[in-house]
């Protein structure tokens, strides 16, 4: 793989490997698997093992915007649980799915670090955040009319 | 190499610096269970099953990866590290699934080995098969007839087709086929000697197991020969006298077992006298005094049992009853009612006070009643019984269901003014039967013998099985707990305690709560129907007392036994896990959370994959990694839904089939050879 | 005369609006006099947006800053009347010392650090030897900030005594800890003091192979630590007298176990983060077999004073057996949520009360050292902040998580809480924790669920000693520590769910119902309208069958008169 071309080729780059293709791709195909094999000269089944213990790595494309909500200690005190199921709700998805049209994917996180916000939830990695229900459904009203483009 | 001294269990001990605490400890005989340790891998601390502890801390330690030093002082058996242990097991067992054993198997009361013997009648060697079931049952032809079979009411085979196999006629069929020229290999007969008083189901089991062990027995009975119910309880049709005769031979020949008949138990044989003389002495006398209608005109009824002991001894004939009442729904008052079929042209009726449903006679003992058209009248209780003019005249009440009793059932109350009389020539009463427990035996308040749960003892020397301990019950259950008791009486001879096998049993749940993808089939089900017995005609069944069927014929047997689908774990009798459950006595059921449902692989030729079994301990992965030098097998996920997976979900190679090391070392099953070893 | 204005742009300040703020005031400021800067936290985060206006003379903070003229306005006319004010409960009792410019500088400029006095504790040490710089760490009392607590100088000398073709120092930046950001904040806002107190280390233990291992989630704590060591490479701070010091960020890749040392480092040889057996610790055999040293942010970013100051001046503040200053991350049930920096020894009650602004008698609990700590009921408040104390009361300094339960919250329903997390986040490697903190969760469920029986509050205080005993590490170890405690100081909680079916705080769902008092209604429809699940009819009568508990109509009920009540009590 190209992208892998200038990664030395060191055991201890396997997951540094790993998060090169998912920033590329969004996530990491069976094909990307066997090319980061070759890359390393280690067996498939081990690159397997390895990206399925972390929780950042992703089998199936995820959404184009990327819904996480921080379920990190202060944000859950402060209601991520029903920051969630309104999300479920609006998008019809459950943690770890994508809608139909692709164009959001939702999971749980652990804390995203900014906790005095909380309740908080992260698209495509901007934070926003003293959620309440009308806020969040604004939030996202906003990303639908965006839409594809 | 340094030496490095430490002390294990109180024992000052010497050895080699780089040691762990697992490998001295095995060097001086001290025993710590482990299931993820192998000494040719690198260790993977996963089990936790070899904890000790280090006394100097206090604190826990897995002696697999801790390496001695000097001055250690460690704590490897006491109780805190048993119920350590066992915890850990407990753990493990809650997120393993399986079946240790076939649910048929759990379901005998003898605990026969129903898969093993029905394997070898699928290959023709009926002879291996009558030698697995004598192992748990020593009177194969006569169960083979009578049998309730609960084996069957819990047949996984139900889940593919709704028809378990039908197990007691490959037994039948076994037992036919051999019983006269196999013989067990016995031992030298010793000195002991016990007797046996009652010689039914139960006394002779004990005898045989007894025998089985070089200990003599003598059988006392009262009746004019010996069988106890199976000659004088079960009716001829169902099991003819001639094949008892034959089976009651076999114990003649092995030696040993002598039979004493016409002698009742406090006139011809006194029970102090028999507990002087003999070593031991075990009461298997059975059930045998009927209830009565607790009814007005209660004693113009004849009771059940004494009605079908008179016919058994008139050798199963008898004078014709006329029109014949009996009261009552379980399989004494099926027995009475067909063998009146057989006597008498008019008809026989059956009243029970509940509805059918709730018969607690066997369900093929209603129905074949039924096509040998005994009538049913549900919902009736008779309330007085009177004689007028030679006929008699039972008066009867209308039942209703109302709320549920402490069985569970709901309760027949009477409907107000529903009394109704019928005449009829005979009334026997089916009510049920007690014990008539010899005087100076202690009873419970059923009146029963009051033996010890876990070793059949009364007192002294004198111990007590079946009928005459659990009320009057089924042929098999009397066997299972003649054999406990045989084992019971010879730890006893030995002075030793007995106790009975702790066994676990892991179990994917019953049939009806099961889908055919939550069964691990290591073969695809063949697709055939229940083989059914022939039975004789009609005419013949109402006419006579001969037996009402038919043995399978040796090729209808064969295919039937290819029914089973073979349920139970192919491990088990390689089970690490198992093992040490039994030892830390854990509990499948101490702990109870999600089992995740893996899918098994049998993709491979030879092998199977089953992760539902996996304890996580990662020696597959090791062993394929650091000693074939494959890399085949990793970890996959993480946490509890940790599981061992393959290169992109593929089977294992082909070539796998020549090694088999993952295998060897999988303390659980989770990878194993399809073939089964036995 | 305004000479520069400083926007607080930590990860903190860009959720709560800063960059608006910030590109609002670049577009309408084109005084190019005045330098609009981004810099980090200075821990009041429940501020944010927060702006300072440097001038020659002096400098103000103007808090909650929105992109508007009226801002605009303030800022530049520097309102004194309109400055936040920073409450005397909390200057009084912080001690910045290592937070001291966090904020305050820009966090990417080498330049500005070197003005503040930095790496002269670097150039300090260069003119010690070895075990000089070891023997002031160990002076100074200083103890891993991380979680354990062991003392730092201590474990140094054991990499420093090791002779070895490389040697590997590891800085532990995977704060995976929820409600933790003591780490990250440390990150973006000072990037080279967490450098400056490795390069220390690197010195003291001959340490040549540098990394630090970040968590993932905190992409500019990764950005700014990542140009501070391409500006020490530049300036050559990084070039000791016999070798070149390398510096590489690794990320983590969303594994909380990773924080265990000896997991971190099989995440960095690209293995999964399975921990393993100790001994051989790292310091004997680490990253790639080679003798490594690992501490976190904190511990190293306490380094530079430790060595300014001199050991022995260090230990002068704290208690006995606890020197220093601890970072704390305050969030909540209180006011000013934030990072704080207090001397060892504050009470919890100060950090609470007077710092957090949290309001006596409604608060009931802290929970301190995350996941893996511990709950500390509010009658203990008045105990000092140190290691031993700590844990004596059933929690641990841990990394400095310090989270407000008021007394609204069910502490069944918290344990269940940070349960689940550790569940989740069990490497799955041994029994006790894989299997034991499941079954324990379940367990919880069925409490917080109203299913649960005395028996389950057995099987709890029975398996969670021994999921802590026979656990191979410290996830395991702590995993029980929230359940533990919880039903060590409020078991009557336990109790009311088992017992009586009911959560007294009334925040478990199963066990509680939506009651609208039509009394106090005033009938305008705003609950009906909210209703996500249409659960409220026309005549103002919730459905409890269809609600899903979700509050929206209690939060948008102007008269409060819709309330959570105990299941069944009233609606029939």
């Amino acid at each position: 793989m190209q992208l892998l071309e200038p990664l030395e080729k060191d055991r201890s780059n396997l997951i540094k490997a790993i998060q090169m293709v998912q920033a590329e791709k969004g996530f990491i195909s069976t094909q990307a698997i066997k090319e980061i094999s070759d890359h390393f000269g280690i067996p498939v089944v081990e690159v397997e093992g390895v990206l399925s213990f972390y929780a950042q790595f992703k089998r199936s494309k995820p959404g184009k915007y990327k819904i996480a909500v921080c379920d990190g200690t202060a944000c859950h005190i402060k209601g991520s649980s029903r920051v969630k199921n309104w999300l479920v709700e609006e998008l019809k998805i459950d943690d770890g799915e994508t809608t139909e049209d692709g164009l959001f994917s939702m999971e749980t996180v652990a804390c995203l670090g900014c906790c005095s916000l909380a309740p908080v939830v992260s698209i495509n990695g901007k934070v926003y955040g003293n959620l309440n229900r009308k806020k969040l459904l604004k939030i996202i009203k906003d990303y639908k009319n965006r839409g594809d483009n | 190499m340094a030496k490095v001294n430490l002390r294990i269990d109180e024992k000052e001990i010497t050895a080699e610096e780089g040691q762990t605490i697992l490998e001295v400890a095995e060097d001086n005989g001290i025993s710590i269970p482990t299931l993820c340790y192998h000494e040719q891998l690198s260790t993977s601390t996963s089990c936790f099953l070899c904890m000790v502890k280090d006394k100097k801390t206090g604190n826990y330690i897995p002696s697999c990866s801790s390496k001695i030093t000097d001055g250690m002082d460690i704590e490897a058996t006491s109780d805190d590290i048993f119920e350590m242990r066992k915890t850990a097991l407990n753990l493990l067992l809650s997120e393993h699934s399986g079946d240790c054993e076939a649910p048929c198997t759990m379901a005998c009361p003898a605990g026969i080995q129903i898969e093993d013997y029905l394997r070898a009648a699928r290959k023709g060697d009926f002879l291996e098969a009558l030698k697995i079931i004598k192992e748990r049952l020593p009177l194969p032809m006569s169960i083979g007839r009578v049998c309730p079979r609960f084996c069957e009411e819990d047949c996984r085979r139900n889940v593919i087709d709704d028809q378990a196999v039908n197990i007691n006629d490959v037994k039948r069929f076994a037992a036919d086929l051999h019983y006269e020229d196999y013989l067990e290999d016995l031992p030298k007969l010793g000195n002991k000697k016990i007797a046996i008083v009652g010689a039914g189901p139960a006394g002779y089991t004990v005898a045989y197991y007894l025998r089985l062990k070089g200990i003599k027995s003598d059988l006392f009975d009262m009746m004019p020969k010996p069988g106890g119910m199976l000659r004088y309880g079960i009716p001829e049709y169902r099991l003819p006298k001639d094949v008892l005769d034959t089976e009651l031979a076999h114990f003649e020949k092995m030696g040993g077992i002598d039979v004493y008949c016409n002698q009742k138990l406090g006139e011809d044989v006194k029970l102090d006298q028999l507990k002087e003389d003999y070593d031991a002495v075990v009461l298997t006398i059975g059930s045998w005094c009927s209830r009565s209608m607790r009814t007005e005109g209660e004693e113009l009824a004849v009771g059940g049992i004494d009605y079908l002991e008179e016919l058994g001894r008139q050798g199963w004939s008898g004078d014709d009853p006329g029109e014949t009442i009996i009261v009552g729904g379980g399989n004494t008052a099926m027995d009475c009612a067909r063998s009146t079929v057989r006597l008498t042209k008019q008809d026989v009726y059956v009243y029970y006070r509940r509805t059918e449903k709730q018969m607690p006679a066997d369900q093929i003992e209603l129905i074949e009643a039924q096509e040998e058209a005994v009538k049913f009248k549900f919902l009736t209780q008779p309330i007085k019984l009177r004689k007028e003019n030679g006929r008699l005249i039972l008066t009867c009440i209308k039942m209703e269901l109302g709320e549920k009793d402490a069985s569970g059932r709901r309760k027949p109350i009477p409907i107000e003014g529903s009394e109704f009389e019928v005449e009829a020539d005979t009334v026997i009463a089916a009510i049920g039967q007690s014990t008539d427990a010899p005087e100076g035996v202690l009873t419970n308040r059923w009146g029963d013998v009051d033996a010890q749960d876990d070793n059949y003892l009364v007192e002294g020397n004198l111990f007590s099985a079946g009928d005459c301990v659990t009320g009057p019950a089924t042929v098999v259950e009397a066997i299972g707990a003649g054999r406990e008791t045989a084992n019971s009486v010879a730890a006893f001879l030995k002075g030793k305690e007995y106790k009975r096998d702790y066994n676990i049993n892991v179990s994917r749940g019953h049939w009806q709560s099961l889908s055919k993808d939550d069964l691990v089939l290591i073969k695809e089900p063949v697709e055939r129907k229940r083989a059914e017995l022939e039975y004789i005609s009609d005419k013949q069944r109402t006419n006579s007392f001969k037996e009402t069927n038919k043995t399978l014929t040796e090729e209808e047997v064969k295919k039937e036994a290819e029914r089973c689908i073979e349920c139970s774990c192919s491990y088990k009798e390689d089970c690490k896990l198992k093992d040490y459950s039994e030892e830390y006595k854990a509990h499948p059921e101490a702990m109870v959370g999600e089992k995740i449902r893996f899918d098994y692989d049998m993709r491979h030729p030879e092998i199977i994959r089953d992760p539902g079994k996996c304890i996580k301990c990662e020696a597959c992965i090791k062993v394929c990694k650091e000693v074939v030098n494959k890399y085949l097998l990793e970890f996959k996920e993480r946490g509890y839904y940790t599981r061992v997976g393959t290169e992109l979900e593929k089977p294992l190679p082909v070539d796998c089939k020549d090694c088999g090391e993952c295998i060897e070392v999988c303390p659980v099953g989770a990878l194993d050879w399809k073939e089964k070893k036995r | 005369m305004i000479k520069r204005i400083k926007v607080g742009m930590a990860s903190c300040g860009i959720a709560a609006g800063a960059s608006e703020v910030k590109k609002f005031l670049q577009q309408n400021i084109d005084d190019e006099n005045i330098e609009i800067i981004e810099v980090g936290c200075i821990g009041h985060c429940y501020a944010e947006p927060l702006v300072e206006v440097e001038t020659e003379k002096t400098s103000i903070f103007f808090d909650q800053v929105e992109p508007t003229e009226e801002y605009l306005e303030k800022i530049l006319s520097v309102d004194k009347n309109s400055a936040m004010t920073f409450r005397d409960e909390r200057v009084s009792r912080e001690k910045l010392k290592v937070t001291r410019l966090a904020g305050r500088i820009d966090p990417v400029s080498f330049d500005e650090y070197i003005e503040h006095g930095g790496y002269q504790s670097l150039e300090k040490a260069r003119k010690m030897q070895p075990e000089e710089i070891i023997k002031e760490v160990k002076t100074s009392g200083l103890r891993g900030r991380g979680g354990g607590g062991f003392p730092t100088g201590l474990k140094w000398s054991f990499l420093a005594a090791k002779e070895a073709e490389k040697k590997i120092l590891i800085c532990n930046a995977d704060e995976g800890d929820p409600g933790a950001f003591m780490d990250r904040s440390m990150m973006e806002s000072v990037p080279h003091q967490v450098l400056e107190g490795m390069l220390i280390a690197a010195l003291a233990t001959g340490a040549t192979e540098l990394f630090i291992y970040a968590r993932a989630e905190y992409p500019l704590a990764v950005k700014n630590i990542n140009k501070a060591i391409d500006q020490i490479y530049e300036h050559k701070v990084n070039v000791f007298d016999d070798r070149v010091i390398d510096i590489t960020v690794k990320e983590g890749a969303g594994a909380f176990v990773c924080g265990e040392e000896t997991a971190m480092i099989h995440s960095l040889e690209g293995n999964r983060g399975n921990p393993r057996f100790r001994p051989p610790y790292p310091t004997d055999e680490g990253y790639k077999g080679y003798p490594t040293l690992i501490n976190n942010v904190e511990s190293f970013s306490n380094v530079p004073i430790v060595i300014k100051e001199g050991g022995k001046k260090y230990a002068e503040l704290g208690t006995e057996n606890s020197k220093g200053t601890k970072l704390f991350a305050l969030a909540g049930d209180l006011k000013y949520a934030g990072l704080v920096e207090v001397p060892m020894g504050l009470t919890i009650g100060e950090v609470v009360y007077d710092i957090g602004g949290a309001q006596r008698g409604e608060v009931k609990a802290v929970q301190i050292g995350g996941p893996s700590g511990g709950c500390i009921p509010a009658e203990h408040f008045d105990v000092p902040i140190d290691y031993d104390s700590l844990e004596s009361l059933g929690a641990i300094m841990g990394s400095g998580g310090l989270i407000v339960i008021g007394s609204n919250r069910c502490m069944v329903e918290t344990a269940r809480y940070f349960l689940e997390f550790t569940t989740k986040e069990s490497c799955g490697k041994c029994t006790f924790c894989r299997i034991g903190t499941k079954r324990m969760l379940e367990t919880l469920e069925k409490i917080t669920k109203g299913e649960g029986s005395m028996d389950d509050i057995e099987f709890l205080e029975d398996l969670g000693p021994k999921v802590i005993e026979a656990s191979l590490c410290g996830l395991g170890q702590t995993a029980p520590n929230p359940v533990l405690s919880t039903l060590r100081y409020f078991k009557d909680e336990y109790l009311a769910h088992v017992k009586d079916k009911h959560c007294p705080a009334l925040q478990c769902n199963d066990l509680v119902d939506i009651f609208l008092d039509q009394e106090t209604c005033i009938e305008c429809r705003q609950c009906i309208k909210n209703c996500p699940v249409d659960a409220i009819s026309d005549d103002f009568v919730v459905d409890n069958d269809i609600c899903t508990r979700c509050n929206t109509c209690v939060e948008v009920c102007p008269v409060d008169a819709i309330s959570r009540v105990k299941r069944g009590e009233k609606n029939g």
